[in-house]
């Protein structure tokens, strides 16, 4: 079974795939959008994302780790990667201590900020246009990527505040 | 080499779990044991302290042939022993100052 969803916020994207799971749908593999998915037991795997460090790929090293670790690799998709692992074998979380979460979300943060700056620019760049020559088709643009912008920004936002909360109660 | 330590508890134990050549699962496996399921590190974590001991020489690769389909091995270097020893001597001293009250 196949599904199209659009998630920016990885959070939100882990808590879906394991509520599937629990409905026995396991996700096997991701690509623009469309999520594939295989009939599963029940709750049989735990769902983790992850994004990677670097902006050039860390890309195999990581998955090499990770297999060696225990984990199975499911998908890497540009800087993201989809994990699980099975529920049997106990918890699985990515990060176990809060300063290995602080690093997480400052990377998501960054990575969000870095393109949420390109996307601002994307948008003035469409606006200019559409002043010069109105049409439909380019409204209809602007204000798509005007949506994309709000959305990244609260992304960047969340980051800020879950960094903030993580802070606190160390 | 003082700003390396107190050492987060991550660090502490995966330099401990290091002292033989050891790989990223058995890594996770001997800390579990060690405190008694008491921390299971995150494959992340674990991935991040390795490379950040791996920049600052603490630990080094093990295995001789990197060829071989073997998971890569990790053992702590003379550097990681030293930065290991300063924190010992400053829990030892947490310890043995929290005993003076005890009584």
């Amino acid at each position: 079974m196949n599904k199209f969803r659009l998630y920016f916020d990885k959070d939100e994207e882990t808590k879906w795939l394991n509520l599937m799971c629990m409905n026995g749908w396991a996700f096997t593999s991701f690509c623009l959008g469309v999520y594939h998915f295989e009939p599963c037991e029940s709750g049989e795997y735990i769902y983790q994302i992850d994004l990677l460090s670097s902006w050039s790929g860390n890309k195999k090293d990581f998955a090499v780790f990770m297999e060696e670790s225990g984990v199975e690799v499911l998908s890497q998709w540009y800087r993201w990667v989809f994990m699980r692992k099975r529920a049997s074998e106990g918890p699985f979380e990515m990060y176990s201590d809060n300063e290995s979460k602080i690093k997480q979300y400052a990377r998501i943060r960054n990575f969000f900020a870095v393109v949420l700056v390109v996307e601002i620019l994307c948008f003035l760049d469409e606006l200019y246009f559409v002043m010069r020559m109105p049409t439909l088709a380019l409204w209809g643009l602007v204000v798509l990527i005007g949506i994309i912008i709000l959305a990244f920004l609260q992304i960047v936002l969340k980051c800020r505040w879950k960094i903030q909360q993580l802070r606190n109660e160390e | 080499m003082d700003k390396n330590v107190p050492l987060t508890e991550a660090l502490f134990y995966i330099l401990l779990a290091v002292r033989k050549p050891n790989h990223g699962y058995g890594i996770i496996q001997d800390v579990r044991e060690m405190t008694g399921g008491r921390l299971i590190l995150g494959p992340g974590t674990l991935y991040g302290a390795i490379n950040s001991m791996m920049s600052k020489r603490w630990i080094k690769l093990y295995s001789e042939d990197k060829e071989s389909r073997k998971k890569k091995e990790y053992q702590i270097t003379d550097t990681g022993r030293d930065i290991f020893e300063a924190e010992v001597k400053r829990l030892k001293e947490l310890v043995e100052n929290a005993k003076l009250y005890e009584a």
